[in-house]
């Protein structure tokens, strides 16, 4: 350790990471752009300086060891649950949702950054408490139970369903990583199951349900909520095995796909360039959450591991859902694609997620 | 912090799972990637075809509809622009605000709004119309909330428009839209929910020459329904987007504007009718029906107090009085005295006693003069209008010989000027009394029959066309009031020509001397008319005073006198000029009253308008030519240059004389098929 480990940053960058994120960004610009001309407004622009003030991100945290925010993991977290409350009594109404805070020159979604931080405060949870080779059981898992059950369901009641189910979902990935009994991992299933029943009664919205049930039966009603979706797939249809050609997609130029800029732009991309190129784009994504693992797996410690486990899960959730979703297999609720969608909260949420990402990755060859 | 470290031994530990958490996240992307494989190469085929659904639309064209002349090539009926509102069901169904905002916009009714809706739910994806002919600032309303209102489009459309209004509605008839009955049973002739249709007059017997039909054009549109450029829809559609529409024919018209404006000027009584035509031809040149109506608020949106108010007027404005069959009067003793000479019952010269009445069996028959006329002869008889000389040959003649002389001057059976359900009139028979006579036939009817008083009726326009038949000495033609079709850019496509319907089977010289009886009426001292005589053109009329009840039967009203409708028609027909007539006029005012005193002055007013105003005749001129000419003694027998042998008149068969009119498409002039006419 000769020299201080601000200097060995460089050197140590991950190329590979560096690599594929711009590679995603570049595609969701170039696929912003056309959303741009079918929309008449230039998203690209403001999505670029998005973008770039994560880059920035990337960078500055990359200067502060994630040990850091290790410690820090349930202030982040605390923070971000106020966030959550503030958001209850002062957000902002959009579309029947109460999801963000105005400061002015942007809307902050305090939802997006529970994503980071329930990663963070989960892998700080069990990086303190002794590896289980055999597995947690039920008792261990009341406390992070907790710590996941205050905010999701104070998304849940902006209400916000995929926001919500993204931050369940990437605490459970990392949960089940982490090693569950298999007689827990039972009996949570059957609650789950159990509980259905409740939860569509109690807790989902009408608007919830009805597009929970216009997935069931997307010919029932042709112009309701089951457009967006019949549009969308014959957007992706008639896209073929090569696409149309880059600007000339039919159905998001001349408005037939709604959301076409934000969680419905991989309909762009796969009316635009076909197969091939939804292909490469899920190429990408894998490579990227495999380059994630391999971070996690080289990485020195166990909270490091989890963070990069969480963050590959919050991108795999991310993709998978919000392809599912356009496709027809999953119903709509609003997620967008990691890096192509158009929106500042996404990208800050996707970037800090990257950023944990490199400074794990510098690191981990640091002190062994 | 160093303690917290972990031991590389206690990560291992977790290598296994990352294997499994990999292929966790990588079978879910094979899933989504057998589903894109399934999606974009399987099936593409139809999820193309179903992006193109999206963005194509189908528009009509509509043709434009053919315009109708007048004999001077005066617009009649002609299209002018509207705005005509149309919904695209699909995208207005997407936004529920749409039709409250419309509704606002254009000022509907609830009731027009729950046809909208009603429409929207039978209506086949394609644009429909739902609104037509807003206004200026209704559009300009519409287009600038146009965001508002995805699938709500103003296209401009052509809308029929009478420029004379009122003056030959009838004639013309007028446009409202198909219902749903006629649309099922004209679907094949491409009619559309919404599209207008002929109602009544030329627009309806003419409608098929009139229409034209639409054509077609796909169109690329976006999501909103909005129309893209010219170069999108060549590349998305290729060449053949169009298919153009084939414009309406015109008519050309035999009527005359002029005469027809003189007619109505002149016609200043509640109801009744004029006819006139050129008795060389059979050519309508007027045909007035009173009361008129307004064809341009008939067409479009007619409001409900309009409607009711033409209801509940007593003079029926709707119903054409030129082809109405009424009792005729005195005028019929044409017929009488024509079939009295031809069959050699007497001669012109021979006179016979009115005493003021006739006594026939138990029944005295009055004549209209109770004084009477003393001993006449034919052109005394027709000069004074006397009625016992009438029941005298009528008695000869008997009912049977009486009826078939008037279907041979066209009484009886349709004219076939081929508009407004034409009736064909009443002529009674020995047989016809049996079926339809309260005490079957009486030979006294005969006698009522044979100074126009019986069951007989008679249409305006079949009285014109008789009083032709005199006028060119026995040929009677059938009516023609279109002249010729021809195309939308003016190539004559078809002509109607003149057509005779038969040679009367009585010498000329019968028809002479009836003539100069006629002659008598206006230019005799004596005769009914002479008052109303024209000084510069000789003419030859009839009047007719038709009895609508009994003289004993009339009721008499709170003012004292008679009620309305128990109130004498009044006739006059009339030609002339009588060396060379070029016109015949019908004038018949409803429940006028007398038709020496009412229809004649109104008659011989129109003739000496027209004689003037139309032909230009200077009066002083004409004077001075007709007393020269009438110096030259009778005038010679003209003989009409026939362009086609006549038929022979048939006696009529017996079930063909039933009287009762029935409104069954008209056999001529049958408007050609359209498919003859496309080239």
């Amino acid at each position: 350790m000769a020299k201080p480990v601000q200097a060995q940053i460089f050197p140590r960058f991950d190329w590979i990471l560096a690599l594929l994120v711009a590679m995603l960004m570049g595609i969701g610009l170039m696929n912003l752009y056309s959303s741009s001309m079918a929309l008449g407004e230039d998203l690209y622009i403001t999505q670029g300086v998005w973008l770039g003030l994560g880059l920035g991100l990337v960078t500055a945290s990359s200067l502060l060891d994630y040990r850091t925010y290790e410690r820090w993991a349930y202030i982040v977290y605390g923070a971000v649950v106020f966030l959550l409350i503030l958001v209850m009594v002062v957000g902002t109404r959009l579309n029947g949702a109460q999801r963000w805070l105005n400061f002015g020159f942007f809307m902050l979604q305090p939802s997006e950054l529970m994503k980071p931080a329930i990663i963070l405060v989960t892998a700080r949870y069990f990086s303190d408490l002794p590896h289980k080779v055999d597995g947690n059981d039920l008792k261990d898992l009341i406390r992070p139970m907790m710590l996941l059950f205050v905010p999701s369901s104070l998304i849940m009641l902006q209400p916000d369903l995929g926001t919500s189910l993204m931050v369940i979902f990437i605490f459970f990935t990392m949960v089940l990583f982490e090693g569950m009994k298999a007689r827990t991992i039972v009996g949570m299933g059957i609650t789950t199951i159990l509980s259905a029943p409740l939860a569509w009664s109690f807790l989902l919205k009408d608007y919830q349900k009805q597009r929970i049930l216009s997935f069931l039966d997307l010919e029932k009603d042709p112009y309701g909520p089951g457009w967006q979706v019949r549009q969308s797939l014959i957007a992706f249809g008639s896209g073929g095995i090569a696409g149309k050609g880059y600007l000339d997609g039919t159905q998001v130029q001349m408005g037939f796909v709604p959301y076409h800029e934000s969680d419905f732009a991989a309909v762009n991309w796969a009316e635009e360039h076909g197969f091939i190129g939804m292909m490469v784009l899920i190429g990408l994504y894998t490579a990227l959450i495999g380059w994630s693992l391999h971070i996690a797996r080289s990485s020195r410690d166990r909270f490091g591991m989890l963070v990069a486990v969480g963050v590959a899960a919050m991108i795999f959730w991310h993709v998978f859902v919000n392809l599912g979703m356009v496709l027809g297999m999953l119903p709509v609720v609003g997620l967008t694609l990691p890096l192509v969608s158009y929106g500042g909260s996404s990208v800050i949420t996707v970037m800090l997620g990257i950023a944990l990402l490199v400074n794990i990755s510098i690191r981990r060859h640091l002190l062994r | 912090m160093l303690a917290k470290l972990n031991s590389r031994d206690e990560l291992e530990s977790y290598s296994g799972r990352f294997k499994w958490l990999f292929l966790a996240f990588v079978l879910p992307f094979a899933l989504i990637g057998a589903r894109l494989w399934q999606v974009q190469v399987l099936d593409s085929h139809e999820f193309d075809r179903r992006a193109r659904n999206n963005l194509v639309r189908t528009v009509e064209i509509p043709a434009t509809r053919g315009l109708i002349l007048d004999s001077g090539r005066r617009v009649l009926a002609e299209n002018r622009p509207s705005y005509d509102v149309y919904i695209t069901p699909r995208l207005v169904r997407k936004e529920p605000e749409a039709l409250d905002l419309l509704q606002r916009y254009l000022n509907l009714a609830a009731d027009d709004i729950a046809r909208i809706r009603k429409r929207m739910e039978e209506a086949d994806g394609r644009a429909f119309l739902a609104r037509r002919d807003i206004t200026r600032d209704q559009v300009a309303q519409l287009e600038t909330h146009r965001m508002y209102l995805p699938g709500v489009e103003v296209r401009t459309n052509s809308h029929r428009y009478y420029p004379y209004n009122e003056l030959s509605s009838h004639t013309m008839g007028f446009m409202n839209e198909i219902t749903g009955d006629e649309l099922e049973s004209r679907q094949a002739y491409g009619y559309r929910p919404g599209d207008y249709i002929g109602r009544m007059g030329l627009e309806r017997t003419y409608e098929a020459i009139l229409r034209g039909s639409p054509g077609l054009e796909r169109q690329i549109v976006d999501a909103r329904g909005i129309p893209q450029g010219e170069e999108q829809a060549e590349e998305l559609l290729g060449h053949y987007r169009r298919v153009e529409p084939i414009p309406g024919r015109n008519l050309v018209l035999t009527l005359d504007m002029d005469l027809q404006r003189i007619a109505r000027e002149e016609f200043n009584y509640d109801s009744g009718a004029v006819v006139a035509i050129n008795p060389k031809d059979g050519s309508v040149l007027a045909a007035l029906s009173v009361p008129t109506f307004n064809p341009n608020s008939w067409t479009g949106r007619l409001s409900h107090e309009e409607k009711r108010r033409s209801d509940n007027n007593p003079f029926k404005p709707m119903i054409d009085k030129t082809v109405q069959a009424y009792f005729p009067g005195s005028t019929f003793k044409l017929v009488t005295a024509a079939a009295a000479l031809n069959e050699g019952f007497i001669t012109e010269k021979e006179t016979l006693e009115c005493r003021g009445f006739y006594e026939f069996g138990k029944r005295r028959f009055h004549c209209w003069n109770r004084v009477g006329h003393g001993r006449e002869d034919l052109a005394d008889s027709l000069m004074h209008s006397c009625d016992v000389y009438y029941y005298k040959l009528s008695e000869k003649l008997g009912m049977d010989t009486l009826a078939r002389y008037a279907y041979m001057f066209g009484f009886g059976e349709r004219a076939g000027m081929g508009i407004n359900g034409e009736q064909r009139g009443i002529v009674p028979t020995k047989d016809w009394h049996r079926k339809h006579s309260p005490g079957g036939f009486q030979h006294g009817l005969t006698l009522s029959t044979g100074v126009g008083q019986g069951d007989t009726r008679v249409t305006p326009l079949q009285l014109a066309l008789s009083y032709g038949a005199l006028a060119t000495r026995g040929t009677l033609y059938y009516p023609r009031i279109v002249d010729h079709i021809e195309t939308a850019d003016g190539r004559k496509q078809f002509e109607y020509p003149a057509r005779i319907r038969r040679k009367l089977d009585i010498p000329e010289e019968i028809l002479e001397e009836i003539e100069i009886g006629m002659t008598s009426v206006l230019h005799d001292q004596t005769g009914t008319s002479y008052e109303n005589r024209l000084d510069y053109v000789t003419t030859a009329g009839k009047t007719g005073t038709a009895q609508v009840r009994g003289f004993d039967q009339q009721r008499l009203g709170d003012n004292g006198e008679i009620e309305y409708k128990h109130r004498d028609h009044a006739w006059f027909v009339v030609y002339g000029p009588v060396e060379d007539p070029d016109i015949v006029l019908a004038v018949f005012v409803e429940h006028g009253g007398s038709g020496a005193r009412i229809a004649a002055p109104l008659a011989m007013k129109i003739l000496d308008r027209y004689f003037r105003e139309v032909k230009g005749i200077d009066p002083e001129a004409a004077r001075a030519r007709a007393i020269a000419q009438r110096r030259r003694g009778p005038r010679r027998l003209r003989r009409p240059d026939n362009r086609e042998e006549p038929s022979r008149w048939e006696r009529p068969s017996d079930d063909s004389r039933d009287g009762e009119s029935r409104d069954y498409p008209i056999a001529w002039p049958p408007p050609p098929p359209p498919t003859n006419l496309l080239d």
